[in-house]
């Protein structure tokens, strides 16, 4: 069984383990360094497992070295957008959390494959990966993959389906500006544009993208997670079952897409050691256009961040 | 075929988290609602996001309007003020049965035909608050308790002897609150009764736990309370009356005379099926548990006499 830990028992870790739980067979580790929260949230989760079925494990502690021999290793720490914020705000005040549990992974569990879910996602996953001086394949972002699913949400509602066969491939940085490949937008191999129209089309791509900050207006108080950790349950299921799925992820590029020495969303194969390749499409030129820009966008923030927080 | 619906009343941790296990089950449309209107329109949208990971692909609304409710099948109510740390669950009786009340009142006005699920805190007493409230025919008000005390007695057995989760059944009888009463010799491994696989010590610790589940988990978070397993154990609640799966499981209904207890809800065997309690089984009791169970239904009694008060005084 792989041993699955989860930095972070907020709301975004703890519905990770859960959605874990729900769909096999695993042992997860809940780390919270607030005594008591990641071990109360176990209990409850462990005792709802009788009527749910659950054949996993879940074990919360605040011991951070417990994380030793996993396979997995899920970074959820850090705090969350407030509403209006943006997302590199987020850089300063997220940096040294993450690059202390980079450096607990790195020290009591080197080999695992390591979800982040930290904001902002490209950044914080360069920063890991380059912590942890790890295979640039072992570390991955959630991003595309949440973007990716709430469009698919709105296509299949817009064309009255079930929202399973529908796919979507997006890449750039997770922001705002990512670009859906317009191509991979289908039902069941039918393209949406074609079923809806590319205005319509057009209209909920900007929705899909809009809509972390939609539910973070309206919620007032708290930022999306049931999709965020769905998202990363995805991953940790792909991994566990070395199934290959073509996931968007935010990925460590080193030349694919023209990128060098930046983690950015990417189409890729997601198996048992992380990415197991990165998937280079020819891009269409308005799709490569957006790509570049986005890119060189994230390029600069890095630099500037980056360089200022080392 | 008509798509089910089912309402939740309070989207605050157990109501989401019971809405999000019932969409899971690809059975029923979701209605959440609940006075902040923003906050559960948010989770209901950040949960259709999630259905094309999650493989379902039922409808999920939110709403600050009980109107939304029209037509629901099933209502779950979740209403209420979470148990802080040392709060008995008395404590909550004065605020829970008007948030409940309020409820049960536009139950009994958008959907008329629902079978209404109560989990508010305290379980025993909230029922009687929905019951009086809505009017409704006893069988289709029922308390969610038994099988949330069950499945963490099911889980401590589980995690005493190293086995699967799925093996073991438990049955947990009388209120919810510290004075219910685990039956051992109904609990069972496979259907062998851990009288033959634990020593007495070992299942009065455990036993002990049991009643204490809440309490263990509030004196852990220190900010919170149970979600997870209460959501979990709500949810298949909802399913066997939405399915009519005559499941029989522990849940609070209204006895008359059975167990020997008159007008008062406490947890005892039932079957629960399309129209809610279609039947209490009567167990066989030894002196000894019967005289516990009566020990529990007088806890809940007094709880019913206090609230007598208040429905008076409104």
């Amino acid at each position: 069984m792989k041993r699955i830990s989860i930095i972070g028992a907020g709301n975004v870790g703890t519905n990770t383990a859960f959605f874990i739980a729900e769909q096999g067979a695993s042992k997860v580790l809940m780390v919270d360094i607030k005594d008591g929260t990641a071990a109360g949230k176990a209990l409850d989760l462990m005792e709802a497992g009788p009527v749910r079925g659950y054949a996993s494990s879940i074990r919360g502690t605040a011991q951070i070295e417990d994380i030793t021999g996993s396979d997995v290793v899920i970074v959820a720490a850090g705090r969350v957008r407030r509403p209006g914020e943006g997302r590199e705000d987020l850089y300063r005040d997220n940096a040294a959390t993450v690059q202390a549990i980079a450096r607990d992974i790195r020290r009591l569990t080197p080999g695992a494959v390591v979800i982040n879910m930290v904001e902002p996602i490209d950044l914080m996953t360069l920063l890991i990966q380059e912590t942890l001086e790890c295979d640039r394949f072992k570390v991955m972002g959630v991003g595309g993959l949440l973007s990716s699913t709430r469009l698919r949400h709105l296509v299949s509602r817009a064309l009255g389906v079930s929202p399973r066969e529908a796919t979507a491939l997006i890449i750039g940085p997770h922001h705002p500006s990512m670009t859906f490949l317009r191509d991979t937008v289908r039902v069941s191999g039918i393209p949406a544009a074609a079923l809806l129209g590319e205005s319509h089309l057009d209209r909920l791509i900007g929705e899909a993208l809009s809509a972390g900050d939609t539910i973070l207006e309206m919620s007032q108080r708290s930022t999306a997670y049931y999709a965020p950790s769905a998202a990363a349950a995805t991953l940790v299921d792909a991994i566990v079952s070395d199934s290959k799925a073509l996931l968007p992820v935010s990925a460590r590029c080193e030349g694919e897409y023209g990128v060098e020495g930046l983690a950015i969303g990417v189409p890729a194969f997601v198996g048992e050691h992380g990415v197991t390749r990165i998937l280079e499409l020819d891009l269409s030129p308005a799709d490569r256009a957006a790509f570049d820009k986005g890119a060189a966008m994230l390029k600069t923030a890095h630099d500037q961040l980056a360089a200022g927080a080392a | 075929m008509t798509k089910n619906k089912v309402s939740i009343i309070g989207a605050g941790n157990v109501g989401a988290t019971a809405t999000y296990y019932i969409a899971e089950k690809v059975i029923a449309d979701l209605v959440m609602v609940d006075i902040e209107g923003g906050m559960t329109r948010a989770k209901a949208l950040d949960f259709l996001h999630a259905g094309p990971l999650r493989g379902y692909d039922v409808d999920i609304v939110g709403s600050e309007d009980y109107a939304a409710i029209e037509g629901s099948s099933v209502v779950v109510v979740t209403a209420g003020v979470a148990r802080k740390p040392g709060m008995d669950r008395m404590d909550l009786l004065k605020i829970n049965a008007g948030i409940v009340k309020q409820a049960a009142q536009a139950i009994a006005e958008h959907a008329p035909n629902a079978v209404v699920i109560v989990v508010s805190n305290p379980l025993d007493i909230m029922c009687h608050v929905a019951l009086r409230t809505t009017g409704f025919d006893l069988r289709r008000v029922i308390g969610m308790a038994g099988i949330l005390d069950s499945t963490r007695f099911r889980f401590f057995v589980a995690e005493h002897l190293g086995c699967a989760l799925s093996s073991v059944h438990a049955m947990v009888l009388g209120g919810h609150g510290d004075q219910m009463v685990p039956l051992p010799r109904l609990t069972t491994v496979g259907g062998v009764p851990i009288t033959e696989l634990m020593d007495a010590d070992t299942i009065a610790r455990l036993c002990d736990r049991t009643r204490k589940g809440g309490a263990e988990i509030v004196a852990l978070l220190k900010t919170g309370s149970a979600y997870y397993a209460p959501a979990a154990s709500a949810a298949e609640m909802v399913e066997a009356i939405v399915t009519d799966r005559k499941h029989l499981s522990p849940c609070a209904a209204y006895l008359r005379g059975e167990y020997g207890i008159h007008d008062l809800f406490i947890g005892v065997p039932v079957i629960l099926g399309r129209n809610g309690v279609g039947r209490i089984i009567e167990l066989e009791l030894t002196d000894e548990e019967h005289k516990e169970l009566l020990v529990s239904a007088e806890a809940v009694r007094k709880g019913v006499e206090e609230l007598a008060t208040f429905f008076t005084a409104t």
